[in-house]
């Protein structure tokens, strides 16, 4: 068959994060569903691609059937690549039901991507089922599949990922039905209230795991005891789960292969990270929200290899971590404290060093909504490839920035809800890497942003309760490459706008709660036609200044709420000059 | 028409459709088979035999190629002339087939 010889690559392979979600995310704060972001992206490459570009005959030839589906009964005779672009675009526009499935049976498709996909019951499993072994990967997130359904997997055996996230009619008894498939290297049940602990026992059989997630799962603890001969194992996700704790971490000690580990809003302690010191290859840690303290970051920095201290600088427990979530634990400004046996009063330059030489490789650090203050931030002195540091709602002060001033790396900063002032902000002026500060606190000023023009990198600013006035923002010129700026303080008027309507690359910007912007705002920010999200709430903006608005094309968010604006006028702006624009209120 | 501006496609039953080559690369199959520096014999004749696809799929296709030509075309002056192509349901699958050939 002409389809066959040119098989085309499997470019999609089951994906628990839609993408399209993550795309989003920066622009809507409010979540959308999977399926309301496939619709909105689609569109907008509808709108932006597909004017330039001609559709492909194939592709035309796939919303034919599309349309014609009812008149389809089988696809078995076509060759599998193309049926797969036909399962997928039905998929893709929802046009899939449990009657046109059938015209799928014995197609050999490769992947099934059914994550969330409305009315997915045991009743399809039949016809997913009779792709038998060509079926490589399959999602049934969010379905109501239950554990007899899974029965028709078994003879699935050449399948390598599987999800069924927020299936909460498979229990331990499913599990049972998919311990043959050996091949899987993904699988994935989020947010199972059944699955316990006995159940996990199947996957010591599935030895070609690479990567498990468990997120959200309440009955699992004891299980991970099952998880000791996986040592391919590379990627686990026990977040959330409520259950896990120090003893769970001890079956984890042995899986040398693991590169990311989730436990975040667990119960692990200070003593549970202790078995992790093997984890070579750990590149990525996530302990938000667990109970360990500073002697954590400790442990994590240097294997303790004997009494002597100075030698066990040059053993690093976790030479390969780059990422470090220690967001919402218990950290404070006191050093070591007992570990494992090995009674530690180390002074806190010692601390420092043993930090620099452990985890020197560190990219990103999440200490955010801790009790540290300055005397904590000398620890990070050493940490030379650091890119993004996590402060926000810790106690640091302007005295603890002279720590961070060599870290010539650092391109994002967060210090939303600090007690950092505007005489501290001086110390970030070398910093010329960075794009992203977050400087969200009442006390930073006009002063503050004076002494920050020397960043001329950066692209994402936010002083969203910081007060700025109308003379502050004349250093805001300085900033050409802003992307994204949030200034919400309530000090700026019309005047200090005009220093924000050159800054031609933004895209998100958000100047909500400055009660005394009107219709001018809008006209001099007109220009500003990169803009996909703008927010000027609670402002005296009207209907009259809405015309000003329809040179932004690209807008996909727009908020004017408590304003002498309508959802009618915007509705009215949309359907005539902003097409791009899925989310506005008022609504 | 100058000869070497055409190509000459065959199909299955033996019928040629001369058509401007320009048409003709809208297949990225068939501008691989006649821009690659190797000696295919299409490059050297201009000629393209696809013995697997019937007449009339073949004259869909080129009425296809034209199409693609004049969308283009339609897009870049701004016209919003662009034309719906029509497929007629009975020749959807085996059209599928050769498009997934033929790269287009």
């Amino acid at each position: 068959m002409m389809g066959g010889a040119c098989s085309r690559k499997r470019d999609q392979q089951v994906n628990e994060d839609s993408g399209n979600r993550g795309i989003y995310g920066r622009y809507c704060k409010s979540g959308s569903s999977k399926w309301l972001g496939n619709s909105i992206s689609r569109l907008a490459v509808d709108n932006k691609q597909g004017k330039t570009k001609c559709p492909s005959l194939m592709e035309l030839c796939i919303y034919k059937i599309r349309e014609d589906i009812d008149k389809y009964s089988s696809f078995s005779m076509l060759p599998r690549d193309i049926s797969q672009q036909i399962f997928n675009e039905l998929v893709y526009s929802q046009c899939l039901t449990e009657v046109s499935l059938g015209a799928f049976r014995d197609c050999a498709l490769q992947d099934l991507d059914l994550g969330e996909y409305p009315g997915l019951e045991d009743s399809w499993m039949d016809v997913i089922s009779s792709q038998e072994l060509s079926l490589l990967s399959v999602d049934l997130s969010g379905s109501d599949v239950t554990d007899s359904g899974l029965i028709h997997l078994k003879n699935c055996t050449n399948l390598q990922a599987m999800n069924f996230n927020y299936s909460d009619q498979i229990s331990d008894h499913g599990l049972e039905h998919i311990s043959g498939l050996s091949n899987l290297a993904t699988l994935s049940f989020r947010r199972n209230n059944q699955i316990t602990a006995q159940g996990l026992s199947v996957l010591s059989g599935l030895v070609n795991l690479l990567k498990l997630d468990l997120e959200r799962c309440p009955g699992i603890h004891g299980g991970l005891v099952h998880l000791k001969g996986l040592t391919k194992l590379e990627s686990l996700n026990i977040k959330c789960c409520n259950c896990i704790t120090d003893a769970d971490m001890k079956p984890l000690s042995g899986l040398t292969n693991l590169k990311e580990l989730q436990i975040s809003s667990s119960k692990v302690s200070d003593y549970g990270v202790t078995f992790l010191k093997g984890l070579h290859k750990l590149s990525l840690l996530n302990m938000e929200g667990c109970p360990v303290t500073a002697a954590c970051l400790d442990c994590l920095a240097v294997e303790m290899c004997g009494v002597d201290l100075i030698s066990s600088l040059f053993c690093p427990a976790l030479p390969a971590l780059l990422y470090l979530n220690l967001s919402r634990c218990n950290l404070s400004d006191d050093g070591c404290e007992k570990i494992s046996g090995n009674t530690l009063i180390a002074q806190s330059n010692l601390l420092s060093v043993m930090c620099s030489v452990g985890l020197r490789k560190l990219k990103v650090l999440n200490l955010g909504f801790n009790d540290i203050t300055d005397a904590y931030l000398v620890h990070l002195r050493g940490l030379q490839r650091l890119r993004c540091l996590e402060l926000s709602d810790t106690e640091v002060g302007s005295n603890g920035l002279r720590h961070l001033a060599g870290l010539t790396s650092l391109v994002s900063i967060n210090l939303s809800f600090t007690v950092v002032t505007d005489s501290g902000l001086k110390k970030l002026s070398g910093l010329a890497s960075l794009t992203s500060l977050n400087l969200d606190a009442r006390q930073i000023t006009d002063a503050g942003l004076a002494s920050l023009t020397s960043l001329t990198g950066l692209m994402h600013l936010d002083l969203f309760g910081a007060r700025i006035t109308d003379s502050g923002t004349n250093y805001l010129k300085n900033f050409k490459n802003l992307r994204s700026l949030e200034i919400c303080g309530g000090g700026l008027t019309d005047a200090g706008v005009k220093n924000i309507k050159d800054l031609s690359s933004l895209t998100v910007l958000n100047l909500s709660q400055n009660n005394n912007l009107t219709d001018k705002t809008l006209e001099l920010i007109s220009g500003l036609t990169q803009l996909v999200s703008l927010n000027v709430s609670n402002s005296r903006i009207t209907t009259a200044g809405l015309q000003h608005l329809r040179s932004l094309k690209n807008l996909k968010s727009l908020n004017l709420d408590s304003c002498k604006v309508t959802a009618y006028d915007i509705e009215k702006l949309q359907s005539t000059d902003l097409p791009n624009l899925v989310s506005f209120r008022p609504e | 028409m100058k000869k070497e501006d055409t190509v000459k496609l065959i199909s299955a039953d033996g019928f040629e459709f001369v058509i401007d080559k320009k048409a003709a690369m809208v297949s990225q199959t068939i501008r691989n088979m006649l821009t690659s520096p190797g000696s295919f014999a299409e490059t050297q004749h201009g000629e393209v035999t696809f013995p697997e696809i019937s007449t009339t799929i073949l004259e869909k296709i080129c009425q296809y190629f034209y199409w693609s030509l004049q969308y283009a075309r339609s897009i870049s002056v701004g016209s919003g002339k662009e034309t719906e192509f029509h497929i007629e349901p009975e020749l959807t699958l085996e059209l599928m087939m050769a498009a997934n050939y033929l790269h287009t």
